[in-house]
């Protein structure tokens, strides 16, 4: 007669622990880094309420700089930059948060309303700009992949059950042509976010016949004029606005996208 | 009436007609479309002030639709309006046709004084347009023109039509240029002069913000004994302090070419082309001008008087008019007449406090150069809160008049509006006014206040676009569409090639017959063993001798294999199974190790059978 001793063997092997372990810790990191951050918002927007706006804009862009961002945390920068009387920065921060939330109607409101405190030269985005900002990037990549998705898959299943060609021909016909016009949409927005733009974000900045100091003005770009860069040259970038075009000295703008 | 019926019935029941039918709808709506594009009339004078002798153009024109008859033109006591000309313009810009018609008329003052033309009314397209009334201020011929006239050249002359103007009114101030005839460059220096209305004004004024620049049409006087031509410009300016204000005296000095006189014809020029002139420099000055400016008084002022002033019409209109709660409303108000437009602003409505409101925005149509005259336009979204609402209530604007030196107050009446109950909207939050502190310069209006929530991160993955994983995903539909491709090929391929299925076929029951032959061996089951195993044999040789399964025999070994070069060792293994399987009906084999030790011949046999060529 033999006895054998089975070795007792835990549950869950070491490995499956560790990960385990290691979600759990993520998960109060996360949690922890989200109250600090919740925290921070609501400690800036107290700063906002109580009037001291320069004061809430720098909280703002603390947490905007060291943690996670939203498009709420922009909104409410680009406000404390408005009422801090930095047009410029307004609306830089009011078009970072129309990036993320581009159907926001407080941001649409806002951006609009600091647009119309802008004077002189300015750059306007052209109604079909509009239109394809109304989506995000990363939603009318949905929009694409989900008719390509579509087109595709009909194929495929037209060629697996052949009985199905009639009823599947309209979806991917369908899918097909969506793919196209969404693409080409997509491609648009891509372009037009692509090209860099500068906010001018001080009184009144001269913007010169050339790069240097000594070139004659132009013009004169406000606080806030968007400005479509055309070149770049040293700290210099050339700029057009309006049917006017000069150079800028870079730091007297923000440049947009980052 | 019945017979139209039946031909539309007829019309309905074929179907090339009713796609012709709303082919023909289509285009009559759109051209309807066209058609319905609102025709427009203004009347414009081309200056407010003019003096005794001069005379103004007055414009009438029509945007979009052609009068059916002129209006009829006001008799006005010591006005004299007579017409000078019309015009047809016709344009189309980016697919969109547009025509205008214009007339004008001159307005020659018998007297001095404050003149109004009235509304004028023209019927368009069957409605009846009217424009605005229209101001002109006529003035003493003053003695400078006489004392100007006469022996001099050319000069300068600043016109001020009103002495006291309100601290946000808007006055035109004229810059009078006189060149008398005969001067041979005299075009050219007009031209120089009506140019400086595209760069900054000529004029120096403190205590005034000039506004804008354009110049009048240019027309003839006689002054003194003189026959001259005058060109104008016309800047806008708008008191900034209550007080005297000086409108700087202008000094200029133009140099101007004169024919020689008692000159003889040359032979070699007898048309005068290379003609020689006399330039003289001629100093001209405009003498300062004075004006005072004055606030509006305090007193009976309106309680929603937000600084305007001039002299406006109010036209409200709003829709939808049908709505639930949390539905937007967009309400369009207009403001049409003269004054500051770009400063004008809605004022508050304390009646709209059942309304949620947005702040509003604003387009200004001007119809004169100095964009005094016009149209501002705002548009303001509010959202009714209650079904309880019954109406929008009644708009009101008020302004001050300058010339009446009195306020007016506007009032829309209320419209009526069915409010039904909505579910719930969020609707953004709307102005919470924060306090602006000394370092924050505190802004005229509001801003839509800041988020209590930090709301989802964003992500700091960028664009999915840019991200390999996703890139990578979208290949699975094509990898799926090539693989149905290539399985649709392979399947009509197999179907097409009934050998192919056949030997696919027998090669799934060698499979599961050889499975079978191992349970029967365990089994004993000596029968169902061979049975099977003559099955496989038939099914294996059939395939690959291309004759039906039923027909092979121990026989086709001498008949069909023998000929075809198969190796005798797997010929004398099939005699060898052949004949098991006809000793087993007699003496059935009992011992289970006996029948497992067929199938690796079997199997072997079987390989051998395969390599066959069919």
């Amino acid at each position: 007669m033999t006895t054998s001793y089975a070795k007792s063997r835990p549950m869950i092997s070491t490995p499956a622990w560790a990960a385990v372990f290691m979600l759990l810790l993520l998960g109060c990191l996360t949690f922890t880094a989200r109250a600090a951050t919740d925290a921070g918002f609501d400690a800036a927007n107290k700063l906002y309420e109580q009037g001291k706006f320069t004061e809430a804009a720098a909280a703002y862009e603390t947490l905007a700089a060291t943690g996670p961002v939203s498009a709420a945390l922009y909104f409410n920068l680009g406000n404390a930059q408005f009422k801090s009387g930095h047009l410029g920065q307004a609306i830089h921060a009011y078009e970072q948060a129309r990036q993320l939330s581009p159907r926001d109607p407080d941001i649409q409101t806002n951006l609009r309303f600091a647009r119309g405190q802008i004077q002189g030269p300015t750059s306007a985005t052209s109604r079909w700009q509009n239109w394809l900002g109304s989506l995000t990037v990363n939603e009318w990549t949905l929009l694409l992949v989900a008719a390509f998705w579509i087109s595709v898959l009909s194929l495929a299943a037209m060629q697996w059950r052949p009985a199905l060609k009639s009823s599947l021909r309209l979806p991917a016909l369908a899918g097909g042509l969506a793919t196209v016009v969404f693409g080409i949409c997509l491609g648009l927005l891509w372009s037009a976010q692509a090209a860099p733009r500068l906010i001018v974000n001080t009184a009144d900045a001269s913007v010169r016949s050339g790069p240097l100091d000594e070139a004659k003005a132009v013009f004169t770009a406000h606080d806030g004029a968007e400005l479509a860069i055309v070149d770049t040259k040293d700290d210099w970038v050339q700029v057009t606005a309006s049917q006017h075009t000069g150079w800028l000295k870079r730091n007297q703008g923000l440049v947009l996208p980052r | 009436m019945q017979q139209v019926a039946e031909t539309i019935g007829l019309w309905g029941r074929t179907a090339l007609f009713r796609g012709w039918f709303r082919a023909w709808l289509g285009l009559a709506v759109l051209l309807a479309g066209i058609s319905l594009r609102a025709a427009t009339f203004t009347a414009t004078l081309d200056r407010d002030a003019i003096q005794v002798g001069e005379n103004a153009t007055l414009t009438l024109k029509f945007d979009d639709g052609k009068p059916k008859s002129m209006p009829a033109l006001p008799s006005i006591a010591n006005l004299q309006i007579s017409p000078q000309g019309s015009f047809q313009n016709y344009t189309i810009d980016n697919g969109r046709s547009s025509s205008s018609y214009t007339y004008t008329y001159a307005v020659i003052p018998a007297q001095p004084g404050d003149y109004t033309i009235p509304t004028l009314g023209a019927i368009v397209d069957g409605k009846v347009l009217t424009s605005q009334p229209l101001k002109l201020k006529v003035v003493k011929a003053g003695a400078t023109d006489t004392a100007g006239g006469g022996d001099q050249l050319a000069f300068l002359k600043l016109f001020v039509p009103k002495k006291e103007v309100y601290l946000g009114e808007i006055c035109g101030v004229q810059l009078q240029l006189f060149i008398r005839d005969g001067v041979a460059n005299a075009e050219g220096i007009l031209q120089s002069f009506e140019q400086l209305a595209n760069n900054s004004s000529p004029l120096k004024v403190e205590g005034c913000n000039i506004l804008k620049t354009g110049y009048a049409q240019r027309r003839q006087v006689q002054a003194g004994n003189g026959n001259y031509t005058v060109a104008t410009l016309v800047t806008a300016i708008s008191p900034a302090k209550t007080g005297p204000i000086t409108i700087d005296s202008i000094n200029a000095t133009l140099t101007l070419q004169l024919p020689t006189g008692g000159r003889r014809r040359d032979a070699f020029d007898p048309f005068g082309m290379f003609q020689q002139y006399d330039e003289r420099r001629v100093p001209i000055a405009a003498e300062a001008q004075k004006i005072t400016s004055l606030a509006v008084p305090k007193e009976n002022a309106p309680a929603n008087f937000n600084g305007a002033v001039g002299s406006f019409t109010l036209t409200v209109s709003a829709g939808p008019t049908n709505v639930a709660t949390g539905d937007p409303i967009t309400v369009k108000v207009q403001l049409t007449g003269r004054g500051a437009l770009e400063a004008l602003s809605l004022p508050d409505q304390p009646a709209w406090h059942d309304f949620k409101t947005y702040p509003p925005t604003a387009k200004i149509e001007t119809t004169d150069p100095l964009g005094i005259q016009g149209t501002k336009i705002f548009e303001q979204v509010i959202v009714p809160q209650s079904a309880d609402i019954h109406e929008l209530p009644p708009i009101s604007f008020s302004y001050f008049d300058s010339d009446k030196k009195a306020y007016q107050t506007l009032t829309q009446p209320a419209i009526p509006l069915v409010v039904r109950p909505g579910g719930v909207t969020v609707q953004p939050s709307v102005a919470a006014v924060g306090r602006p502190t000394q370092d924050a310069p505190p802004l005229t209006k509001d801003i839509v206040s800041i988020k209590q929530r930090f709301g989802a991160p964003a992500s700091t993955a960028g664009p999915w676009l840019r991200q390999p994983v996703f890139l990578t995903m979208q290949g699975i539909p094509v990898l799926a569409l090539v693989g149905a491709i290539v399985w649709r090929r392979r399947t009509d391929s197999f179907a097409a090639n009934p050998r192919l299925r056949r030997q696919r076929q027998v090669a799934q029951t060698v499979r599961t017959g050889l499975s079978d032959l191992r349970k029967f061996a365990a089994d004993k089951k000596s029968d169902d063993f061979f049975a099977t195993l003559f099955h496989l044999l038939q099914e294996q040789l059939g395939e690959r001798l291309n004759v039906p399964a039923s027909s092979i025999t121990e026989a086709v070994i001498e008949e069909q294999l023998e000929p075809r070069g198969v190796p005798a060792e797997t010929l004398n293994a099939l005699h060898e199974l052949f004949q098991s399987h006809n000793l087993a009906r007699y003496a059935p084999v009992t011992s289970g190790q006996e029948l497992a030790a067929l199938i690796p011949k079997l199997e072997a046999v079987l390989k051998g059978v395969q390599e066959l060529k069919s």
